[in-house]
């Protein structure tokens, strides 16, 4: 019986015959064997690399349960049950500050974190900030090109959040007597629904400020674009207090 | 200057006793022909570069240029290296020399008609002493105008002398030039002759007070000579025997005149067996993983160019390039790949006379600067930034050693994974379905890419 693969050798061109076999260049490394010796940084970046990847797992169920179809309308009911969701996962790992501020940079990096939905990732930050060991936390986020939503939202009584770098819209919801700093700029919504404790946003701030807060304080070093319906509370743009004060319509601009 | 033998040393010195003998010529050029100061430390051990360096050149048959003030001894300290390693009488070196200068020909360099045949209708070559002695020397090699310094490469290169139809091959040959900086009446040496040259070291100024003592102690030139043996090697030279039947010949002298030097002076040179065992010693001895993956390392750095493939003098690297920060960045030329021969050559040179049994990264950090000066054009803004720079040495070679302590500073940091890395290449190589490691070097990129040329063989 004919072979084809037999007849395709014998038409092995006269180059491919008398090609030598090539030069190995890394020949002399050939029984190098390489003895790692662990220093303690290894052992560091391991442990940060099993906390990193709870995380993530909790971030990606969080996502499974409350963002099906990769979509996530932003309602009171679906913050509410969102946040429950992710109290259940962060309870359960032991992290450190330093660990939330580098998942807010996974969430960036495709390879770690394939899907950044910014609602259920800005409750998710918020409800590992307030489960959090550290009474102060800081996130240096200034080179982060996403604007977190919603980070702040609950921040407890004895919490002290320190942002560096703008944040997105619904910062500070639902704030229940922590403190939040903002060293830039942020979104519209700020503070709606806060019951207790104090935003300090030193650039400017969006539209909806205060929408609905029960109580607590807001300062602004920079501009307020528009007030929202305000139940209770303060609201100061630089020193000068905007609210309660000289009675105007939601968002325009005074 | 004080030697100091380590164990192992001593432990190679006992097997064959050549070590001690060219210490011993190290020493009497350093004590007594050559004042110096040492310049150079390798394992604990102060050394002077221009000694060293040029007893190297004359072991491995060499290469070396030696640049420096007006006397301070460049041509000297070659002649005396010459005389002792090759036994050749002073006055013979004298005469062999070729001096640069404007009107230097091909006649007097490599060789002339005879005139007397050339009457009688035929054709012969009259070989000039220099391209018949294994000890060459062409004192300021940058007054010769770059036009005739083209003539001196094929013979500077390979040892290969052509004259008319004729050619004398040397099979023993070493090569010291020397040059003088930069004034009126020298010129550029060319590119390609420079990158010939294995080595270049400075002859420096010994102190005022060494250089006092110069003044006062006369007639050291003439202890190297020998008017007979001279007279009788200068016979053999201008005989009209073929040039191969004359090599044992002169050699015979060369071993009289070196049992005069050990009987009268107590220093013993180096003879043709003795030389050729040293070589074959040397050539046993091989780097070890950290001195090759460092030199590959260096290597790298000076000849990758992410952007257009490799480092081309006609083409400039922009702004913004991820390897900003190696030397790639710094420098506008490519490295030879006479670089890497001349650094193992050296290092070879050196483990052997430190009496070491393998080439370690100490002994490729000590000759690489003197290998790279020569060889490495930098940029303008790296010459102006470092210009200024408080240095002991010529600019050049301050370049090359600042260079090779900032590369060498890399490899402490990431040997291990460059070691795996070249590990998991051999490994790749043999066939084994492996990814390259990454790193943040250009060896990384240089080992990926030697894998994929084995992937699509």
């Amino acid at each position: 019986m004919k072979n084809g693969c037999s007849k395709k050798k014998a038409f092995l061109s006269p180059q491919q015959e008398v090609r030598a076999p090539l030069i190995n260049p890394f020949e002399e490394f050939r029984a190098f064997q390489f003895k790692h010796t662990e220093i303690p940084l290894d052992q560091i970046v391991r442990s940060t690399e099993v906390i990193m990847d709870q995380i993530r797992l909790g971030y990606e169920k969080l996502l499974e349960e409350e963002a099906k179809e990769l979509v996530w309308m932003v309602q009171y009911n679906t913050i509410i049950k969102a946040y429950e969701v992710a109290e259940k996962y962060v309870k359960e790992i032991d992290y450190s500050a330093e660990d939330i501020e580098d998942f807010c940079f996974a969430l960036e990096t495709p390879q770690k974190v394939p899907y950044l939905i910014p609602g259920p990732a800005g409750i998710y930050i918020s409800a590992l900030c307030n489960y959090a060991k550290e009474e102060e936390i800081v996130l240096k986020l200034s080179e982060l090109k996403t604007e977190i939503n919603l980070i702040g939202f609950r921040l407890p009584r004895g919490k002290r959040l320190m942002v560096e770098g703008d944040t997105g819209d619904f910062t500070g919801i639902g704030l229940e007597g922590g403190e939040l700093l903002v060293e830039g700029n942020t979104k519209n919504w700020t503070g709606a629904g806060m019951r207790a404790g104090k935003i300090l946003v030193k650039k400017n701030i969006g539209l909806h400020t205060g929408e609905w807060m029960m109580g607590g304080e807001i300062y602004v070093e920079g501009r307020v674009r528009g007030l929202g319906n305000i139940v209770e509370g303060k609201v100061y743009e630089r020193d000068k207090l905007v609210y309660p004060g000289k009675a105007r319509f939601p968002n325009q601009y005074y | 200057m004080k030697i100091k033998m380590n164990d192992r040393k001593v432990l190679v010195v006992e097997k064959n006793g050549y070590q001690k003998q060219v210490m011993g010529i190290y020493q009497f050029i350093s004590d007594r022909l050559y004042f110096n100061r040492p310049d150079i430390e390798i394992k604990g051990e102060a050394y002077n570069s221009a000694i060293l360096l040029s007893l190297l050149t004359g072991l491995t048959k060499g290469k070396e240029l030696i640049i420096g003030e007006p006397g301070l001894g460049k041509t000297t300290s070659a002649e005396f290296i010459c005389s002792l390693v090759y036994q050749f009488p002073l006055g013979v070196i004298w005469g062999s020399e070729v001096s640069g200068h404007p009107e230097q020909t091909e006649e007097k360099i490599i060789g002339r008609p005879d005139l007397g045949k050339l009457n009688r209708g035929e054709e012969d070559v009259v070989w000039t002493n220099f391209s018949q002695v294994p000890v060459k020397i062409v004192d300021e090699i940058n007054r010769l105008p770059e036009t005739k310094q083209s003539m001196i490469l094929d013979g500077v290169d390979r040892g290969n002398w052509e004259y008319l139809n004729e050619m004398i091959i040397n099979d023993e040959y070493c090569l010291f030039a020397t040059a003088n900086y930069q004034d009126g009446g020298t010129n550029t040496i060319i590119a390609p002759l420079v990158d010939r040259f294995d080595v270049i070291v400075e002859s420096r100024y010994p102190g005022a007070n060494l250089s006092f003592l110069i003044g006062k102690s006369r007639g050291k030139d003439h202890i190297l000579r020998h008017p007979k043996y001279e007279k009788d090697l200068y016979r053999i030279l201008k005989s009209k025997i073929a040039y191969q039947k004359k090599i044992p010949k002169l050699e015979e002298i060369c071993d009289a005149f070196g049992e005069h030097v050990q009987e009268t002076l107590g220093v013993k040179p180096l003879r043709r067996e003795d030389r050729d065992r040293i070589r074959t010693e040397m050539g046993s001895l091989d780097l070890d993983l950290d001195a090759s993956a460092f030199a590959r390392m260096l290597l790298a750095e000076l000849s990758f160019c992410d952007r257009y493939g490799q480092k081309r003098i006609v083409e400039n690297c922009e702004e913004g390039c991820h390897y900003t920060g190696y030397l790639c960045r710094q420098i506008k030329n490519c490295a030879s790949n006479r670089l890497p021969t001349s650094i193992k050559l050296f290092s070879q040179g050196l483990a052997w006379l430190l009496g070491d049994s393998e080439i370690d990264i100490e002994h490729v950090k000590a000759v690489m600067p003197f290998a790279l000066s020569h060889r490495v054009q930098w940029k303008d803004e790296i010459l102006s930034q470092k210009e200024k720079a408080k240095r002991d040495d010529p600019f050049q070679i301050f370049l090359a050693k600042e260079a090779v302590k900032t590369v060498s500073q890399r490899y402490r940091e990431q040997s291990d994974h460059l070691k795996d890395a070249l590990a998991l290449g051999s490994k790749i190589f043999q066939g084994e379905s492996l990814e390259p490691l990454e790193g943040d070097h250009p060896i990384y990129t240089e080992i990926k890419k030697d894998i994929r040329h084995r992937r699509n063989h």
